[in-house]
């Protein structure tokens, strides 16, 4: 398989699972709040990033190294930020 | 929202209150609303400059600038009428203040304004009319000037990277909307909505206290962040003095400046290098908004003397002039061309178009506030005698102004171009 293929396979477990967790954050807690937001925002990014090598492969650009290596390191950081709302 | 909030001046705080206490997730609706609308006129107002910047408003687009504008304008309404709405203490007096000005208007455009916004009922209305534009008047209009735009966005296509030429517009066309732009635009907008998310579960708005004319008494009004820049101007002492007619003909002047912008601005070329005296006064005038505005933030209530205005605003321009006078200087000396000629010519036209814009501004300004006395007072020797100076000067400014454009265009040798300013939209000419 391709990297770029690997990497959206890989971007879409992370959507998946962040969507799955969502649905499992007890709505009624003021703190949850904090933590469906976060989900969501990976679920967002995860998103913008298959977007990204989607289209750069369809226009056959080169899809730069640098933006996923931004991009990862959002979700991880976002991850992480998730920690202090639960 | 609208599920809960309840637009009359007894409940309004009420209902805000209670999606900030009681309502599942709506304190964090609230503050996404909040963030996402300040996002929204920050990048509106970055889509602007970048479009300035690259000229982006000039042949065939110069209608697509103008509509843009109006949007911006629109961007800004939304700003003024959501901000009353929860009626607290900060947002009624910060729009009384606003409403306050328009009396300030030749009497038939007051009456007007004043009749469709508040209308005769006092608070009941005034909320009502300020929460319908919210809703309902300016998202439709928003939608069909969104609507205008992007169908000449079809028939124009997106502005091709500057490259120093005249406009090829037909040069980079060819994606389908769907799904490669669709896509590349939901991705971004996933990743703006990741980051909006992020700042909003971080950073969760609190509620002011509800607005009661005691309170309101105590508190100095200050207007949201991107008014702020209108509000300093309007403290500076000679202006004050001058009366509001003078202050407000000054930043409509702006506005119009900015709205007619592609008819000002008729050069052929696009590139960054070659527009010395549009990009520095673009420079000077995004550094002269932050300073009022971050003035204006700092020194709220606080009447600004015209000196101290005319130090901090004049220092802020010849600053920036002088390092975009040395950045051209020195990329032009870089790139072997000997431009500095060229330079001196640029800075003259500079300072030339500067003067004459200042003399236009105050010409107008003034003349509208001597005709405003006229009226309200009535007629006495020293308000002929000021009508007419400031006639006079508006006078002077106009021929000046011809004559600097036509010594503009003999020197660039492109006289005939000047008269094609009605001829939009025709690519083959």
């Amino acid at each position: 398989m391709k990297p770029t293929k690997q990497i959206v396979a890989l971007l879409l477990v992370v959507q998946a699972v962040a969507t799955v967790y969502m649905w499992v954050v007890t709505l009624l807690e003021t703190l949850s709040t904090g933590q469906f937001a976060i989900f969501l925002a990976i679920d967002l990014l995860s998103f913008a990033l298959v977007a990204y090598v989607y289209t750069h492969e369809k226009w056959g650009e080169v899809v730069n190294r640098g933006w996923i290596v931004v991009g990862s390191a959002g979700l991880v950081i976002l991850l992480l930020s998730s920690l202090y709302f639960s | 929202m609208m599920l809960y909030y309840v637009p009359s001046p007894s409940t309004a705080f009420a209902s805000t209150q209670y999606i900030f206490q009681t309502v599942y997730f709506g304190r964090f609706l609230e503050t996404v609303h909040l963030y996402t609308a300040y996002a929204m006129i920050m990048l509106a107002f970055m889509h602007m400059m970048r479009g300035y910047f690259v000229s982006v408003q000039k042949k065939p687009r110069e209608i697509m600038w103008v509509v843009g504008m109006v949007m911006g304008f629109v961007t800004l309404g939304f700003g003024f009428t959501g901000y009353l709405l929860p009626w607290t203490v900060v947002s009624k007096s910060a729009t009384d203040v606003g409403i306050g000005m328009i009396s300030a208007l030749p009497p038939a455009l007051s009456s007007a304004i004043t009749f469709l916004i508040v209308g005769a009922g006092g608070d009941a209305t005034e909320l009502l009319r300020f929460y319908d534009l919210h809703v309902v008047v300016l998202p439709a209009v928003l939608l069909v000037l969104l609507t205008l735009k992007m169908y000449m966005l079809e028939v124009h296509g997106i502005a091709e990277p500057s490259t120093g030429q005249p406009a090829q517009a037909k040069a980079a066309r060819g994606l389908p909307i769907f799904p490669d732009v669709t896509f590349y635009l939901l991705g971004l907008a996933a990743m703006f909505g990741s980051a909006m998310l992020l700042i909003s579960a971080v950073f969760p708005l609190s509620l002011p206290p509800e607005y009661t004319p005691q309170l309101a008494a105590q508190f100095t009004p200050q207007p949201d962040w991107y008014f702020l820049w209108i509000y300093q101007i309007l403290k500076i002492s000679v202006l004050e003095r001058a009366g509001l007619p003078v202050a407000l003909g000054l930043v409509t002047l702006i506005f119009l400046v900015l709205l007619i912008l592609p008819f000002l601005d008729r050069g052929q070329t696009r590139k960054i290098r070659d527009r010395p005296t549009y990009v520095t006064l673009g420079l000077i005038f995004v550094a002269e908004l932050i300073v009022l505005a971050y003035w204006g933030l700092e020194s709220p209530g606080r009447i600004i003397g015209t000196e101290e205005a005319v130090f901090v605003l004049g220092g802020t321009a010849i600053l920036v002039g002088v390092a975009s006078w040395a950045a051209y200087r020195f990329l032009s000396r870089r790139a072997g061309d000997h431009a500095a000629p060229k330079t001196r010519g640029a800075l003259r036209t500079a300072v030339g178009f500067v003067s004459l814009l200042a003399g236009g501004a105050i010409g107008i300004g003034w003349s509208l506030n001597g005709v405003v006395r006229l009226v309200v007072v009535g007629p006495s020797f020293s308000n002929v005698f000021e009508l007419i100076l400031s006639c006079g000067l508006l006078m002077a400014v106009v021929p000046l102004t011809v004559l600097f454009l036509y010594s503009l265009e003999s020197r660039n040798g492109s006289l005939k171009r000047r008269f094609c300013m009605l001829e939009i939209g025709s690519e083959n000419k």
